[in-house]
């Protein structure tokens, strides 16, 4: 037990000593600020787009589209603030707030250049000359010519030269599309006012759980926290145990070239090396995880503490992470999922001398490990799913997809079904990966006795 | 007889189908320097690590302090292996301290130990440095302290000598003796037989996984002919007259005028009767040398004798 302790906590000062465990530490809320923040940053940092729209048909197109756009602007704005009201309540500090903020700025700015024909237009396109705007002289985005055929038949001309942005043809596509339509209607002898009362026209949807009684059975958004939740824990987890397995495998491999292992082995066995090891790299795990959700609390009670997030559900977030249902198997399937893991990148490290012989043998590992990154995604929607179920059950899958698929109530089969064959799968990598360690340790085996077993009528190498 | 701190009983072992150690047996007597011997590929390293219990044998028996080797013995036990290093991100007196630490002494003992030897080995002043900022020989010193830290009573050096300088090599040898005369038991394989021959009460010779001897240096010695080497000026083809004193060889090499002539003295023939020879004969000679014998001849003589090389590989092989 002491040389595990010693090897443990060697283990663990010298990875919180690297830069990659602090930049580990970063990662996640790093990930999570740049997952918040660079829709923002994208967005605001769009350039102004200036137009030319010239109407050959006398106006009345030009007329539907800017009234169009006007309505786009003035729904945006009502769907920000009822969002807002829907997530954060009624609280008239924000409606307040909301109703005095500036109008965001247009990404896309009509321009009326003196010229109107495409030849004389062209340079503004191509950026030789520039239009003067608000924002000073600038290049022309799109010129747009609108023209009406007998019969109503509208063609559009759209000349740019950026070929990605194509917002701004999709809307007016969009805008004279609904024209056309409504002017068909209103040609058949549909009155306007039905026509407006139509477009009103939606579906009130309730969402009722069977389970319930009818007065309680009403789904409500904070019923889904716990799905959401759990999908987050169960990317928290590969985040953790991918990045701790890495760490592991490095310094494996640099203590193989340093030539440690077998000084070690001088004054301990190969399962105490081995367990020292893993427990070392399990603290670090363990760390991480504690900084990450310590810093989640403290982001979420400091959030609670400002007025406009009152009534955010931080209470029912709370609730769900620290649900003991979610809780204790998240902890039981990170610790078996680490152990899998963790073992199998140990006994790959010391059967190797540098990072560029692990590669061949890392490279269908890391193929393994990011299959349950997307089956956890397609989890949440379809937890029932055949191609869900059947990948719950492969062992190296199982922490992180069962993770996921918990909160939807699979069947009882599944969960003791994956566990146990997790656990038996566990045991007997930690088992087989002791074994190459062993071997590996004493260079009876390397990289090429490995891909030697997988090879077709072939006999393995010795090392 | 003194205690048997390490005995290997028929231990065989094979990796991959090849036999790297053969139905071996030797035992370690408590206060002695017993060199284990034998060129590259011998089954040198494979046999230790038996001995230690890193390695289990296919057949035999180890007995290390009279029982299994187990892992609470390895705190009796100094091991330097031959494949050595050490973390080269640590500091020096922290890869001393851990290494102490896991030989069970405790953490001020380990840090008091850990000076005191530095100073000993005229490297305290590197005590707080990162062992990756020392040359090559430092790190091979510091490995040694930590192989020796805890005081163990069985050393055992794997090829001990291998990378260091002849004045490390020197100091080592130093070393080695002086944890002899302290009382410590020391088994270390080489395969440079001169410091085998200047250190080893006892040593046991390995060729291809086989023991080929187990005794003292002076009975490995007298496992080959004694030699004498003559040179005269006669004219007169010696090998009839030494012909009854053992086998003659003549050889080239001589100075003008001269001729060389090797004698490997046959049972019971010593460089005196050579010489009283050579006086009843008349000989006029220009060299009398009685060749002392090499624990180098030794081994390619017993290697030889037994059947398992060929000149031209221990020629290579054993330096």
């Amino acid at each position: 037990m002491r040389a595990i302790y010693l090897i443990a906590r060697r283990e663990y000062l010298s990875y919180v000593a690297t830069w990659g465990f602090w930049l580990s530490l970063a990662s996640m809320p790093m990930f999570m600020a740049l997952g918040f923040g660079l829709p923002i940053l994208i967005e605001s940092s769009q350039p102004t787009r200036y137009y030319a729209l010239i109407d050959e048909s006398g106006g009345a197109l030009e007329a539907a589209i800017e009234s169009q756009r006007s309505a786009s602007r003035d729904a945006r704005a009502e769907a920000t603030r009822e969002a807002t009201a829907e997530l954060l309540g009624d609280n008239p500090a924000i409606a307040a707030a909301i109703a005095d903020a500036p109008e965001p700025a247009e990404k896309y700015i009509r321009v009326y250049p003196d010229v109107t024909d495409i030849e004389t237009l062209r340079p503004y396109l191509l950026g030789e000359q520039t239009v003067e705007t608000s924002d000073g002289p600038q290049p022309l985005f799109a010129a747009i010519y609108l023209r009406q055929a007998a019969g109503g038949a509208i063609d559009v001309e759209y000349w740019s030269t950026n070929l990605t942005d194509g917002e701004l043809r999709s809307e007016i596509r969009r805008t004279l599309r609904e024209y056309m339509q409504l002017n068909r209607l209103l040609e058949s002898g549909v009155s306007p006012e039905l026509v407006a009362a139509a477009g009103e026209l939606t579906p009130t949807v309730r969402e009722l759980n069977p389970e319930r009684s009818a007065e309680a059975a009403e789904v409500t958004t904070a019923e889904r926290l716990p799905i959401i939740v759990a999908i987050a824990v169960a990317f928290g987890l590969w985040i953790v145990i991918f990045s701790v397995v890495n760490m592991l495998l490095t310094a494996m491999i640099e203590e193989k070239g340093n030539k440690v292992l077998e000084m070690m082995l001088a004054s301990s066995r190969h399962h105490e090396i081995l367990t020292g090891k893993l427990l070392g790299v399990a603290l670090v795990s363990t760390t991480l995880l504690l900084v990450w959700g310590g810093l989640a609390a403290t982001v979420g009670l400091g959030l609670q503490q400002m007025p406009f997030a009152a009534e955010l559900p931080l209470g029912e977030i709370m609730a769900a992470v620290l649900d003991p249902a979610l809780v204790f198997p998240a902890i039981g399937y990170f610790i078996i999922g680490y152990l899998m893991y963790g073992a199998i990148f140990l006994a790959i490290g010391s059967l190797c001398e540098t990072l560029q012989d692990a590669q061949t043998l890392m490279s269908p590992m890391m193929l393994i490990m990011m299959v349950p990154l997307f089956l956890v995604m397609v989890a949440a929607d379809a937890p029932d799913s055949p191609i869900i179920v059947i990948a719950s059950w492969v062992p190296l899958w199982t922490p992180f997809i069962m993770l996921a698929r918990l909160p939807q109530d699979p069947a009882l089969f599944d969960i003791i079904g994956t566990t146990v064959v997790m656990v038996a799968t566990a045991a007997a990598v930690i088992w087989g990966a002791g074994v190459m360690f062993r071997m590996g340790a004493l260079n009876q085996a390397n990289q090429d006795t490995v891909k030697g077993w997988f090879r077709l009528g072939g006999k393995s190498k010795p090392g | 007889m003194s205690e048997i701190i390490l005995s290997l009983d028929g231990v065989s072992k094979t990796f991959s189908g090849k036999p790297a150690v053969r139905d071996l047996s030797f035992t370690v007597r408590r206060g002695e320097i017993t060199g284990f011997l034998g060129p590259n590929g011998a089954g040198k390293s494979t046999s230790l690590r038996m001995a230690l219990g890193i390695l289990t044998p296919d057949a035999g028996e180890v007995s290390l302090f009279g029982g299994r080797p187990r892992a609470n013995a390895l705190e009796r036990v100094g091991f330097l292996p031959e494949e050595r290093g050490i973390y080269r991100k640590m500091k020096v007196i922290d890869v001393i301290i851990f290494f102490a630490r896991l030989k069970g002494v405790t953490p001020v003992d380990a840090r008091r130990r850990g000076l005191a030897m530095l100073e000993e080995f005229g490297l305290a002043d590197v005590a707080d440095s990162k062992v990756k900022t020392l040359s090559k020989g430092m790190a091979q010193k510091i490995q040694i302290i930590s192989t020796l830290i805890h005081d163990p009573e069985f050393i055992i050096l794997d090829e001990p000598f291998s990378g260091l300088d002849p004045v490390n090599q020197k100091a080592l040898e130093q070393i080695v003796r002086a944890r002899a005369e302290a009382g410590a038991t020391i088994l270390f394989s080489t395969h440079v037989m001169e410091h085998a021959e200047r250190l080893c009460d006892q040593i046991v010779l390995v060729a291809k996984g086989r023991k080929v001897f187990d005794g003292n240096v002076e009975a490995a010695l007298a496992m080959i002919p004694r030699r004498v080497i003559l040179e005269t000026v006669s004219e007169q083809d010696l090998a009839q007259t030494f012909a009854p004193l053992g086998e003659v060889v003549q050889e080239a090499g001589a100075a003008d005028g001269a001729r060389r002539w090797l004698i490997d003295l046959g049972p019971g023939i010593d460089a005196q009767d050579v010489l009283k020879a050579c006086v009843d004969g008349n000989i006029r000679l220009l060299r009398f040398e009685p060749a002392r014998a090499h624990l180098h001849d030794a081994f390619v003589h017993l290697v030889e004798t037994s059947g398992q090389f060929s000149n031209e590989t221990l020629a290579g092989e054993a330096v």
